[in-house]
């Protein structure tokens, strides 16, 4: 006997089955469909924005991310394993339900062409069945953790009852379906063993006989595929949408370069509005990223800012501007996420780079800092104004004459290229260490290294002026773009072949910012143009024992994915890591992004002194940092804490040209 | 309403300050300027009153060479309507009784109901301008003012006085205001405004053309005050600042003997 078992058993092929279910079945879609459409025109309020080209790369990484539920998955715990079991368990009954639909009613009518049978049937049957039980099992799990020991912050609403009942209720009335069909027809067959989970259900219902199990099947029958019409209907109505809007999210994703922000037409005479007030002034993208939110809170639970009780939660943005987009057009979504919450923002990329859905928070905050910022001259405070004029003045926030900025170098025999063009590399010192009288310290240690490994540096002098990342960040596109261009010009003048900077914020702006305005030059980190230097063998180091934790800068990790090449120079100078517990792309900012360098933190708890006290549980002695704003805010954090006695902070630079041999 | 705001441009007090070559006023090489201070406040005020009447023409004043221009932009920014760029290399050369003149002479016929100028300005520091300005329009003027409200004509400001005083006092248009700290926190002028501030008036008027008077006074000598000791910074942790701190008290002083 060929192992298969009757398609349509119990509930007959007939006209009498097939036309109500086929109809139902094309409602129920055409109601998503409807919906859907629906929903498509209020993404549509939104701004263009081109997000299909390279099409191939984009599919290949949304198939990618939906089957093998990559991104749910990295670096997932309990919830992320169960989401990922529970898709995989639900979408092999789709695909089951689907050869069903495929054999009974295409192939078999058609062609007389069965394929669910014998071994291929054997296989079928048991996946399904185990298909089934993984997904309850999930499903359970998942339902305890919202329900029974639901962690801070999980946000449950309506939608979270409905889609955790209706699960339930569709797989266990499909095993209670194969229960009574199994009981009538398979009871002590072989076959029987290939539906473990449905011969429990069959022997539990065995005890009713024949009569009532064909009533229980032809019922169950009815009402699961009723189940599944309103799992469909259902879909855009409810958190469920999620199954289509963040699988395309993933298709529409930002292809980077990683956490580039958008640059404003500033020659434009006719635009009238900078930023974003309404909703019209957010790109279509903005609003589909909040359908695409499943509220996982995963960026809220790495937001700094959230983390030291200030009233920022990226998720919230996202949701917020949801709200906004499809129950109150006319709101003003500045004023719906409200100001605190968008300045507190360090843009320190966490949300972002977790996010399982693709979802861009970090342009969004840009975007209604630039309104406020451009439309409104809207600062957090005073002291962000006072920086923004005094960069305007003397090209720094510090607001120090610009004649000196390069006074540090005037002992250490280093020229401004307008003396001396003829160097290796140019040195993009930055505001901090040009003025700042500890992070001198981190420029005349760079140059202190390159000059032993017989590189030849110039720096711009009083002719360098601010990158623009802070202003930028905090909204104030117009002069960052005005710094920019200077800045530019400034080096195209100058034959430069290379651009090095010790600060991860200019790094970031010139490499990646500044590519928009017509800058092309090569820029590196000093990480990883010291890292190459030690390589090659121009830069020898003595390795002395060196106890130590090293704190991954935002700007040099999350948006630009250096985390090796600093961990190499620290152990080559003999450094033994004691990674923090929030270390690499979980590292947690040191305050200072996002414009916020510039602004005095007045909510919540320091995020800083939080920091310091992650490096303080260590136990090592010093803090390696790689970051000029970082190092401000540690030192600063470590007095603000009481711990000078247990940890210094020092930069990667300082410590290496300490232990040049 | 018309109403005009004198404002000057002056170096940033962060610079680098050298002498010029003739020993009476500062070189202008590696200095950044800015718009003066106390001329900021009067900017803003002048936007305020104007907000609050609807219906105003701000004209905007500055005495300097061509790069005064940059700074009045900014004043246009944040909201002036049209700008009177009076072209002069050698303003520094000339006391504050020209430089008064000048303005005055380009006022007198143009009936302005309200002068805004700052109390001084942060790098001559005379105080005299503003004043002088008044007197030769026949205008009251009220002196380093740090509030001010305009009613149906009426003025009613506020003056900071040595010692933690204040007077208020009330006069009526036309009249002039010189414009202290306090008064207001100057606008950041939005991108909108500054894009518009490129369109507007900015005529250039040779000084040769107000400039009717002599100077009363000259700069004879100008020059940095000697250094004599000077501060001691001491450094080092809480306890070694205090035994440092002690060791001087007692070296240097007899305050411990």
């Amino acid at each position: 006997m060929e192992f298969t078992r009757e398609i349509y058993w119990n509930v007959g092929d007939g006209i009498g089955t097939l036309l109500p279910m086929y109809l139902l079945t094309f409602v129920s879609i055409a109601i998503l469909v409807v919906i859907f459409m629906k929903r498509i025109k209020i993404y549509r309020q939104g701004q263009a924005l081109d997000r299909l080209d390279h099409l191939p790369e984009r599919i290949l990484d949304m198939v990618k991310n939906v089957l093998l539920q990559s991104k749910v998955l990295r670096r997932a715990k309990g919830p992320g394993w169960a989401h990922g079991a529970f898709f995989w368990g639900f979408f092999l009954l789709f695909i089951g339900t689907c050869l069903i639909v495929v054999q009974a009613d295409f192939t078999d009518p058609l062609f007389d062409v069965k394929f669910l049978k014998g071994n291929f049937y054997l296989l079928f049957s048991v996946v399904l069945d185990v298909a089934g039980l993984v997904a309850i099992v999930m499903l359970g799990g998942l339902f305890v953790r919202r329900y029974f020991v639901r962690p801070k912050g999980l946000e449950t609403i309506k939608d979270d009852a409905i889609m955790h009942g209706l699960l339930f209720a569709i797989l266990i009335s499909g095993f209670v379906i194969e229960g009574a069909r199994m009981a009538v027809t398979e009871m002590g067959t072989y076959l029987a063993y290939w539906s473990p989970v449905g011969l429990v259900f069959a022997k539990g219902m065995a005890g009713l006989g024949d009569e009532s199990l064909r009533s229980v099947h032809q019922l169950t029958w009815w009402f699961h595929l009723l189940l599944v019409m309103a799992f469909i209907i259902l879909i855009p109505y409810t958190k469920f949408r999620h199954i289509f809007t963040t699988s395309l999210n993933y298709l529409f994703a930002d292809r980077g370069p990683t956490g580039k922000l958008v640059s404003l037409d500033m020659d434009d005479e006719e635009a009238e509005s900078f930023g974003a007030a309404a909703i019209t002034d957010m790109t279509w993208k903005d609003i589909f990223d909040a359908d695409a939110c499943t509220q996982c809170k995963r960026c809220q639970d790495r937001c700094p800012a959230y983390s030291t009780d200030k009233p920022l939660s990226p998720m919230k943005i996202v949701n917020q501007i949801g709200e906004v987009a499809f129950d109150k057009p006319q709101a003003n979504l500045i004023e719906t996420c409200s100001k605190d919450a968008l300045w507190a923002c360090t843009t320190c990329f966490a949300c972002q780079e977790i996010c399982p859905a693709s979802i861009e928070h970090v342009q969004k905050i840009i975007d209604m800092r630039r309104n406020m910022v451009l439309m409104e001259g809207e600062f957090p405070g005073e002291e962000v104004m006072t920086a923004m004029e005094q960069t305007e003045v003397n090209g720094n926030p510090l607001g120090l004459g610009y004649a000196s900025r390069g006074d540090w170098a005037e002992d250490v025999g280093v020229k401004p290229l307008s003396e001396d063009a003829d160097v290796d590399i140019l040195y993009f010192v930055g505001c901090y260490a040009s003025f700042d009288k500890r992070n001198i310290k981190i420029a005349r240690s760079f140059v202190t290294l390159c000059q032993a490994a017989g590189i030849k540096v110039g720096i711009l002098g009083k002719e360098e002026k601010c990158c623009g990342e802070p202003m930028r960040k905090m909204g104030n596109e117009y002069l960052y773009q005005s710094l920019a261009l200077e800045n530019i010009e400034l080096i195209k003048g100058y034959n430069v072949k290379k651009v090095v900077t010790t600060c991860p914020h200019c790094f970031n702006t010139l490499a990646k910012d500044y590519r928009d305005l017509g800058f092309e030059i090569e820029v590196e980190n000093y990480t990883v143009f010291l890292e190459q230097l030690l390589n090659t063998g121009k830069l020898k180091l003595n390795s002395g024992e060196l106890a130590c934790t090293y704190h991954d800068s935002c700007y040099l990790g999350r948006h630009n994915n250096i985390y090796d090449a600093p961990r190499a120079l620290i152990k080559a100078a003999g450094g033994q890591i004691v990674e923090m517990d929030k270390h690499r792309a979980e590292a947690f900012c040191c305050s200072a992004g996002g414009g916020r360098i510039m602004a005095e933190e007045k909510l919540g708890e320091r995020i800083n002194i939080k920091r310091v006290g992650m490096a303080v549980e260590t136990g090592a002695p010093t803090l390696l940092s790689n970051c000029p704003f970082c190092l401000t805010m540690f030192e600063d954090g470590i007095k603000g804490a009481n711990v000078e006695d247990k940890l210094n902070v020092k930069d990667i630079a300082e410590v290496l040209a300490e232990r040049l041999a | 309403m018309k109403i005009l705001v004198c404002i000057k441009q002056v170096p940033d007090m962060e610079s680098k300050f050298k002498l010029n070559g003739e020993g009476n006023w500062y070189d202008g090489t590696d200095l950044a300027w800015r718009m003066n201070e106390y001329d900021e406040y009067a900017v803003e005020q002048a936007v305020q009153l104007k907000d609050q009447l609807g219906d105003a023409d701000l004209t905007v004043l500055s005495i300097g060479p061509e790069r005064v221009k940059e700074m009045m932009k900014k004043a246009l920014a944040m909201g002036c309507d049209r700008g009177a760029h009076i072209a002069d290399d050698d303003f520094f050369k000339k006391d504050p009784f020209e430089i008064a003149s000048v303005v005055a002479e380009f006022a007198k016929d143009k009936g302005f109901d309200l002068i805004f100028t700052g109390m001084q300005s942060q790098d001559r520091g005379s105080g005299q301008v503003g004043v002088l300005v008044a007197e030769m329009l026949g205008l009251p003027s009220i002196t380093t003012i740090v509030d001010f409200a305009f009613d149906n004509g009426q003025i009613t400001a506020k003056r900071e006085l040595e010692g933690g005083m204040k007077a208020i006092v009330k006069t009526r248009t036309p009249a002039l205001m010189t414009c202290q700290l306090g008064l207001n926190t100057p606008r950041y002028p939005t991108l909108p405004n500054i894009m518009k501030a490129k369109k507007k008036e900015l005529l250039s008027i040779p000084v040769s053309e107000l400039l009717k008077v002599e100077a009363k006074q000259e700069t004879a000598k100008m020059y940095f005050p000697e250094k004599k000791g000077g501060g001691l910074v001491l450094e080092g942790s809480v306890g070694d600042l205090v035994d440092q701190l002690i060791k001087i008290l007692k070296d240097k002083t007899a305050v411990l003997a």
